[in-house]
């Protein structure tokens, strides 16, 4: 599982974690909500190492991500998908996907090769595996950075706004894969302004405001007149968001 | 002395001065491709102390003109260690260190042109700092340097004519021989301006062929 107590982060004199605790079970679609600012993107480059924290402690699988030691497993574990993709320009989207394991792996080229191509098909991609990034459209470069997850085996997929740079039809794109893992039992952290996907996905949302967990509560409850929305800063985000 | 006109020899003493030239030339800038490199990667894992003393060393080698660090290598160095220096071990020492300075400003500029957001993306895939500069920056950083570091080495090939003033045989001192010999400097000089010209011609052209192989992920973009 992971697992987050009293996360603390601070850029400069802005406190951007004010004393996060959260736990994701394997198994669980945990999507995280919160207006712009409220420190969802911080809070998943905590969670995988690209930035330390102030105070508190990280742990996936029990592995700290604040020991050095300890980070090479935790990141073994979780894999992350970036809302502009973070492809590698100067590689197709087959070695794209195959780099980590073949490097930190140690996967045969063959089999990880075979493996990426495997996952491209299943995401619609297999035709267009040799292509560069900059040969694919938004779409395609995200389902190649799904991918490139999914190739580490991951018991944990870090997801951070990952259709936001897309256009709708390209976000169907996206989000149908979602779905897809989700229904097969991918444990998620999926950050997303997609308030009705995340419904449909997730087992559990909670509410991100001013660095600070203020809801967390399963899916059904978080929408209920009587439950999430009964809190006047909930309902307020969420009529704001389907206005959008 | 006597002057006589030109020998089919002087083709042979043309061909053994460009020949001194380009060793110097080849070699020197190999050395310096390796160690400004090198000097980039101390940089890149910010080795303290190192780095700022690499950098204060690239900007005293940038910013004095070759000729006097030729003549401090030369005339200097012997005088102050007490040792002694071949004309040819100042020119690949002073030509070396000269090409290493600015091969680490464009090694530099080329390992920060690469987007932060890949360096962590591959980061967070688990890769070592080494595997990021090995399959990430590297090849990349190449193709963007290919096209300054061409230019450099463009420039570099004009600046070893320098080193005939210590004594060393090269092209340009071929030349001199040879106008002195003959008294046709127009002759001469052209001959000799020549063959700089077709060598860095070829600089060139190796390294715009050298380019478009390694941009071959961006020659796509317009599709
Ligand atoms: N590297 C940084 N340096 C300084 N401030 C930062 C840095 N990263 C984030 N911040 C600040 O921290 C706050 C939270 O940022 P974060 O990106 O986590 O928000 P977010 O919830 O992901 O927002 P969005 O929905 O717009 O993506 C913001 O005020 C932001 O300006
Ligand atoms: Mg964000």
């Amino acid at each position: 599982m992971i697992r987050a107590r009293g996360v603390r982060k601070s850029f400069g004199s802005a406190i951007v974690l004010d004393g996060i605790d959260l736990d994701v079970e394997s198994g669980e679609v945990v999507s995280i909500l919160g207006s712009s600012g409220s420190g969802k993107s911080t809070l998943i480059r905590c969670m995988n190492g690209l930035e330390k924290l102030d105070a508190g402690s990280i742990t996936i699988d029990d592995f700290d991500v604040s020991r050095p030691k300890d980070l090479a497993e935790a990141r073994k574990r979780s894999a992350t998908v970036f809302q502009l993709f973070n492809l590698y320009p100067h590689m197709t989207a087959v070695q794209n996907i195959t780099l980590a394991p073949i490097q930190v792996l140690k996967r045969s080229r063959a089999e990880a090769e075979a493996a990426a191509r495997t996952l491209l098909d299943s995401v619609g991609l297999g035709a267009r595996a040799d292509a560069y990034p900059a040969q694919l459209s938004g779409g395609q470069r995200q389902r190649v950075g799904i991918c490139r997850a999914l190739a580490m085996n991951p018991r944990y997929l870090l997801l951070d706004e990952i259709t936001s740079a897309l256009d709708p039809e390209m976000t169907a794109e996206v989000l149908n894969i979602l779905a897809q893992l989700a229904k097969n039992g991918t444990t998620m952290v999926f950050v997303t302004h997609e308030i009705e996907f995340a419904r449909t996905i997730s087992s559990r949302i909670v509410f991100l405001d001013k660095g600070q967990l203020v809801v967390d509560l399963p899916t059904e409850e978080f929408f209920a007149a009587d439950g999430g929305m009964a809190r006047p800063r909930i309902s307020q985000f969420l009529s704001k968001m389907r206005k959008d | 002395m006597r002057y006589t006109s030109f020998t089919p020899y002087d083709f042979v003493l043309l061909a053994q001065g460009l020949g001194v030239s380009l060793a110097l030339f080849l070699a020197t800038s190999l050395i310096g491709l390796v160690i400004g490199t090198i000097w980039a990667v101390i940089r890149f894992y910010r080795v303290p102390v190192l780095t700022p003393f690499i950098a204060f060393l690239a900007e005293l080698l940038k910013n004095s003109p070759v000729l006097v660090q030729l003549f401090l290598v030369f005339f200097g160095l012997p005088a102050l260690l007490k040792i002694n220096v071949t004309p040819v071990e100042a020119a690949v020492i002073t030509l070396s260190g000269n090409t290493a300075a600015f091969i680490y400003v464009i090694a530099v500029s080329a390992i920060e042109s690469i987007g932060r957001d890949q360096i962590e993306s591959a980061r967070v895939f688990g890769l070592s700092r080494w595997q990021v500069l090995h399959h990430i920056i590297a090849p990349q950083a190449m193709a963007f340097a290919v096209g300054p570091l061409t230019g450099l080495l463009v420039n570099q090939l004009q600046v070893t004519s320098l080193i005939s003033v210590i004594g060393v045989v090269d092209l340009t001192k071929i030349g001199n021989i040879l106008n002195l010999r003959t008294l046709k400097p127009f002759i001469v000089w052209t001959i000799v301006g020549g063959l700089y010209y077709v060598t860095a011609k070829l600089v060139a052209l190796g390294g715009a062929m050298l380019e478009k192989r390694l941009r071959a992920h961006t020659a796509w973009k317009g599709l």
